[in-house]
């Protein structure tokens, strides 16, 4: 009993059905227990998004900040500090903005004009995650479906380079495995789960099936299923390391359930053949289709990446990595991406907001980070924040400010605000909007200067 | 600021001005009968003045708008133009974005788009797409005809809940009207099935498309809705498909109407993908006499024809299995999204050559359609775009109607295939559309259709929505001159909406930010109330959000135009 | 072809951030004067800043069309892109590194690298020919991404080794590798022809529909997706003859795919049925 923590009970009021803004599930039924204006419980959430709410104040930036020459972030007030940032990106030749995967959309448009007005490069975390994915639907086409028709149908769920209960720890319990759906009234035992994974993981150790194929070795494995599914015998013993006959055993056991759900993360992103894991998991998907139903869904980590693909592609008609230099939207994979550009030293000014490149990004990205002027918009201090040269505090979607977000599956959900933000901080729309303000400012006066 | 569009020529089928030498005049964005001498004068002398167009069914905003344009970018590419001082930069050919569909429909002298099919569960999505769509008015449908709670209602015959069900549902989502969609064939693809004909009941659920089409009818004349229900048929795009047509057709024909401003219980939509006869694509041949012959018959029926264009362009429509169909067909990439308890959709790439047989096939079709419908009020232009051509092509088939001898040229040609004209009565078909039939298929007719009482025509009190085209009706023989058609209907001498002057010689030059049109239905309020708690519990159990967070609230809407009904009446 | 034009660009200094020489094809300046390239403002980022900053431009000759220049560039092009592309006609010579997108959409005339080549070399191709004396980095004489009609004419020959996607939705025109080549090469192919003379790692011609990937060297992985059909000698591939024995495969069955992987049968008897 020694971890036990008894429920909290000391709170005013109970804010329902706000929206996680964790992992990409969204979960929209959140109760936020509020006492003086704070969060002090949270229920439904699972221990990701509980973490992110309950320890918000935990290096949370509140005060809008500017790197002296000593090199040290020195607070200022929000005019000196808006003011430095918007003459850094008005004066930039080849800016990129980045980030915008935990804030909203409302903030988003204000950033895509900003992006349109000087020819930078909007850019989100797609371009390290699922990037991948989005190019091999480019390819190949788009199988999906929302999460209650799994909740409701699926017979079969498989998850494929990716441990969702580490990653997002609701997604079986609230929508694909345990819950009890319309066509499966007994949740769990209505269904088959799989595990495509060199690694045991925690998802595995619950799955009812786990193929632990080799690293590296997935598109290879995938191509053997469908020509299993088109009639051939297979030739090698080992498949990436698994024998034939489980190969055979698998693609058999996909034709006959009633409806297969796919899941897939960074394990098929990131390993060697990237997006063609993925490209060829959709033509699997649409073999599939042809003996019973099958749908997948990329395993988006953030929970509003999808927005930003989504709000840049009606836009922009592109999802990610557009790039306006030339006063038009270009859109080309290992050009236009924040790390190419980065690596490559092109890049000489670069926004951040709601995202930690300084955690995320490789090496040689990062170098080039702590060469150029960096802005950053966010809520907590971290990696970014140390290589920061302007420092914007920002405001928490979901639960200090209200804001737009789409779910991994599309879903569009307006996360509600829960308690105000503190006073130092701004909303994350305001900041945006102010610097474009600004910057569309300091551009008319070039063009009166330059007109002279 | 009061204005007078001078000397045109006007063709306003709903208030019968058909070519007549007449004055326009608007004020504070209305038309208006007269003016003061000081009002701001344009000069259209011997131009032709239209109200602004109406497309009654596009695919413009939503959520299978962005799974297209996501996963074509390569035609994101095509369609690529700089900013401008006025405009953003565009992208896109047959799926163009947001900003661009604006423009792109602006310079053709349209006001009014109808967005033909949005899934209740993203229609937030709909309408952010909605609110980055510029410079012309969205109409959304929302779909009914495979959600789970209509089925049911409809297979116990509960009209009443049925239609304080559709009420209650037009309010969450904020659309306009009742979209049904392969009715029971999209809930069927939810186990990856189909339905076949009107009478194929959906798994499970053992409710025919003709139980649901008949249900929501009769609902929606209750409801009095200002559009009628809004049908795209089982069976699209199979041979042998038109007997289904006529079915459904015929399956609401005593349903009583209940409008005061339209005349059909049903629209039926892009019919020319449900005119096929024959068995299989190597037999198959015309189906469109039957229809056609019904909707000369009877007046409870109107359609828009879907015409094909010859383009390659992208389809994508609720009619998820057809999709998939299509995809097995030609081996282009599939896209697909089953939305729970509500519909489905599927995009698939197409190409629509004149060499292929059965896209000239189809090509005629439509033309069929066109040209043996007699009367210019029961049927409207459209491509269903993209999936038979972009809306860009309009122009084109505009030119097309009005030329015989075009027609006949590409069948000459070959640029156009043999089965144009072998398996259809198209060669025969002399018809050619004069000026006044043009605005009524792209204009007038379409608004009686919708119910609409603010645009459509130029009466005193509607909005002034009018377009000018830069051609001298007394001077041009269309039939001889499909070329200079074509470019005047593309490029708009003025579009002028709510009385702001959006176009000048086909460039845009101002901004305006686009209306929503949805309906409230007043007067079921304790109806509502009841329906919903009826839906309450399986609500929370089977979607996975929370019905406070499914509404469309008000910030997605800031700028509604509500068409207020009093149900019943 | 004798090129009556001669144009010599000579580097002088070089940017961090690419310029852009899309506008620089022999189709555009065939008829300029040293007064045009004075005035001309070379895209960079999202600017753009004099060519003459850059480069000393030589002009000797004359054209009447484009077909009649020779563009010769001299320095590092390391951070050059879309040198040729959309290029129709003429001669381009790269003495040295050419960046991203070379010899793209070239419907015509010659490019030559005499160094090596970023990614996108030769994508979308519909003519002419484009040679790189170095590497390619990944997806040469690729699609652009979402089309699966990929390059459909020309020759593309890379006498160093290819990277990733080499061909990747190849639809028409020959690829030739003289060195090694990386994973998934022909991925998505309908037509065309790639020829690799060193080693292969793994994977070619997946997802293939149909066309022609000839490997003189040892594949180290093939796929499921192919079914061994006959030990052919001396095969015939798009009017040329291969002498030696060659392991014919078919596939990728997943798609019906009548395509043809020819493996020299010596180095590639490990792969044997």
């Amino acid at each position: 009993m020694a971890n036990y923590e008894p429920p909290v009970t000391d709170y005013d009021k109970i804010v329902e059905n706000c929206t996680c803004a964790f992992c990409g599930c969204n979960c929209d039924d959140l109760d936020y227990l509020v006492k003086n204006d704070h969060v002090v419980g949270v229920r439904h959430a699972c221990r990701l998004g509980a973490s992110k709410i309950m320890e918000d104040m935990d290096q949370r930036l509140l005060v809008p900040m500017v790197r002296n020459n000593e090199g040290e972030l020195e607070e200022v007030d929000w005019e000196t500090a808006l003011n430095k940032a918007a003459e850094l990106i008005a004066g930039a030749q080849r800016p990129i903005f980045y980030g915008w995967s935990e804030t909203s959309i409302e903030t988003m448009h204000h950033g895509l004009e900003l992006g349109e007005l000087v020819g930078a490069v909007l850019d989100n975390q797609a371009t390290i995650c699922h990037g991948p994915s989005l190019q091999a639907v480019q390819n190949v086409g788009y199988p999906v479906m929302t999460l209650g028709e799994v909740k409701n149908r699926a017979d079969m769920c498989l998850y494929t380079g990716s441990n969702a209960m580490n990653s997002h720890p609701r997604h079986m319990a609230r929508y694909t495995t345990f819950p009890r759906g319309y066509f499966r009234p007994r949740g769990r035992f209505d269904r088959t789960i799989v595990t495509l994974d060199p690694k045991y993981s925690d998802t595995a150790k619950m799955s009812d099936i786990w193929v632990g194929f080799e690293q590296n070795g997935d598109y290879e494995f995938y191509n053997a299923i469908r020509a299993v599914l088109k009639g051939k015998k297979l030739k090698k013993d080992l498949i990436s390391g698994i024998p034939k006959e489980d190969v055979e055993e698998l693609a058999e056991s996909m034709k006959n359930v009633q409806f297969g759900a796919l899941f897939f993360g960074l394990g098929l992103t990131h390993t060697l053949s990237k997006q063609r894991n993925i490209d060829i998991a959709i033509q699997m998907v649409a073999d599939l289709n042809k003996y019973t139903k099958w749908v997948l869904m990329p395993m988006r980590g953030h929970y509003n990446v999808n927005g930003f693909n989504i709000f840049m592609a009606f836009e922009t008609g592109f999802p990610y990595g557009v790039d306006f230099a030339r006063g038009y939207q270009r859109y080309m994979n290992g050009e236009t991406n924040t790390i190419d550009l980065l690596t490559r030293k092109e890049c000489d000014v670069f926004m951040v907001i709601a995202a930690d490149p300084g955690a995320h990004y490789p090496g040689g990205a990062v170098k080039h980070l702590a060469e150029i002027p960096v802005i950053q918009v966010d809520i907590h201090w971290g990696p970014s924040t140390e290589i920061a040269d302007v420092v914007l505090p920002g405001s928490f979607i979901g639960v200090e400010a209200a804001g737009t977000s789409y779910r991994m599956d599309g879903v569009p959900i307006y996360m509600k605000k829960a308690v105000d933000k503190p006073e130092t901080c701004r909303d994350d729309e305001w900041i945006i909007k102010e610097l474009l303000e600004r910057v569309k400012n300091i551009k008319a006066e070039q063009g009166a200067l330059a007109s002279k | 600021m009061e204005y007078i569009l001078k000397n045109g020529i006007v063709y306003d089928p709903a208030n019968k001005v058909a070519g007549e030498k007449k004055d326009v005049m608007f004020r504070d964005g209305k038309i208006v009968e007269m003016v003061a001498d000081d009002a701001k004068v344009i000069d259209v002398t011997d131009k032709i003045v239209m109200p602004a167009g109406i497309d009654p069914h596009a695919h413009v905003a939503g959520p299978k708008l962005v799974v297209g344009r996501l996963y074509r970018p390569e035609d994101s590419r095509k369609g690529i133009t700089n900013k401008t001082a006025v405009t953003r930069s565009e992208s896109g050919f047959s799926i163009p974005s947001c900003p661009a569909t604006g423009y792109r429909y602006s310079r053709m002298g349209y006001g009014t788009v109808v967005e033909a099919a949005v899934p209740p569960l993203e229609a937030k999505h709909t309408h952010e797409e909605i609110n980055a769509i510029p410079n012309i008015d969205i109409t959304p449908l929302a779909l009914f005809g495979n959600n789970w709670f209509v089925l049911q209602y409809a297979k116990q015959g509960k009209i009443e809940e049925l239609a304080a069900f559709v009420s209650a549902w037009l309010k969450l989502v904020k659309c306009y009207g009742v979209k049904i969609v392969n009715p029971c064939g999209s809930e069927a693809w939810g186990w990856g099935m189909n339905v076949h004909g009107l009478d194929d009941p959906a798994p499970y659920w053992d409710v025919t498309g003709r139980e649901v089409v008949t249900a929501l009818a009769k609902a929606n004349e209750m409801l009095g809705m200002p559009h009628s229900i809004h049908v795209h048929p089982n069976d699209l795009g199979h041979p042998g498909n038109y007997p289904t047509t006529v079915e459904t057709m015929e399956a609401i024909k005593g349903i009583e109407k209940n409008s005061p401003i339209r005349d059909q219980t049903m629209h039926l939509t892009h019919a020319q993908f449900h005119a096929y006869g024959g068995t299989s694509w190597r037999d198959a041949e015309s189906g469109a006499d039957p229809i056609i012959d019904y909707v000369n018959k009877n007046d409870h029926i109107t359609i828009d024809v879907g015409q094909v264009t010859l383009d390659e362009t992208t389809t994508m429509t609720a009619d998820a299995p057809m999709e998939f169909d299509l995809h097995q067909l030609s081996g282009l990439k599939w896209a697909n999204k089953d939305i729970e308890l509500e519909t489905a959709a599927g995009i698939v790439p197409v190409i629509y050559s004149g060499k292929a047989p059965v896209n000239s096939l189809q090509w005629a079709i439509g033309l069929e359609l066109f040209l043996k419908v007699n009367d210019p009020w029961k049927v409207c232009l459209t491509t269903d775009h993209p999936n038979a051509g972009p809306f860009i092509r309009y122009p084109r088939i505009i030119s097309w109607l009005m030329s015989n001898e075009r027609r006949q040229e590409m069948m000459d040609n070959r640029e156009v295939h043999p089965w144009s004209h072998k398996r259809t009565s198209l060669a025969t078909l002399d018809r050619e559309y004069d000026f006044n039939e043009i605005a009524t298929i792209t204009r007038a007719a379409p608004a009686k259709i919708y119910g609409f009482q603010d645009r459509g025509a130029l009466t005193p009190g509607y909005n002034a929505d009018i377009a000018v085209f830069d051609l001298n009706p007394n001077d041009i023989d269309p039939s001889r001159n499909p070329a200079a058609i074509e470019k005047a209907f593309g490029s708009a001498m003025y579009t002028i909406k709510d009385g702001e002057i959006l176009v000048k010689d086909g460039e845009v030059v101002k901004i305006k930010q686009s209306h929503t049109l949805w309906t409230n239905v007043k007067g079921m309020e304790e109806e509502e109330k009841a329906v919903m708690k009826q839906v309450m519990p399986d609500f929370t159990r089977y979607y996975t959000v929370k019905f406070e967070n499914y509404k469309v609230f008000d910030k997605f809407v800031p700028n509604p135009t509500v068409s207020e009904v009093q149900a019943g009446k | 072809m004798l090129s009556l034009k001669t144009i010599t660009f000579n580097q002088k200094k070089t940017s961090s951030i690419s310029l852009e020489f899309d506008e620089l094809i022999p189709d555009e300046i065939y008829n300029w004067e040293k007064e045009d390239f004075d005035k001309y403002m070379v895209p960079i980022g999202n600017s753009r800043f004099p060519l003459t900053d850059y480069f000393d431009i030589e002009i000797e000759g004359s054209a009447e069309n484009a077909g009649e220049v020779k563009m010769i560039l001299n320095g590092d092009y390391g951070r050059v892109k879309y040198i040729g592309t959309k290029m129709g006609a003429g001669e381009i010579i790269v003495n040295g590194d050419a960046d991203l997108h070379a010899g793209s959409q070239m419907t015509g005339g010659s490019l030559l690298v005499n160094g090596n080549a970023e990614s996108y070399a030769g994508r979308e191709m519909e003519g002419g020919s484009l040679t790189i004396m170095g590497n390619t980095r990944e997806f040469c004489g690729c699609s652009y991404i979402g089309d699966w009609r990929g390059m459909n004419g020309g020759t593309i020959t890379i006498h160093g080794n290819a990277g990733k996607q080499l061909g990747e939705c190849l639809s028409g025109g020959t690829i030739i590798v003289k060195g090694d080549c990386d994973i998934l090469a022909g991925i998505h192919m309908t037509k065309g022809f790639i020829q690799i003379d060193g080693d292969v790692t793994r994977w070619p011609g997946g997802q293939m529909k149909n066309g022609d990937i000839l490997i003189n060297g040892e594949l180290g992985r093939l796929l499921e997706g192919f079914t061994q059909e006959d030990i052919v000698t001396n095969p015939e591939i798009e009017g040329k003859t291969f002498s030696g024995k060659y392991i014919k495969y078919v596939g990728d069955i997943a798609l019906n795919g009548k395509g043809r992987l020819w493996l020299e049968a010596e180095k590639n008897r490990h792969l044997l049925y």
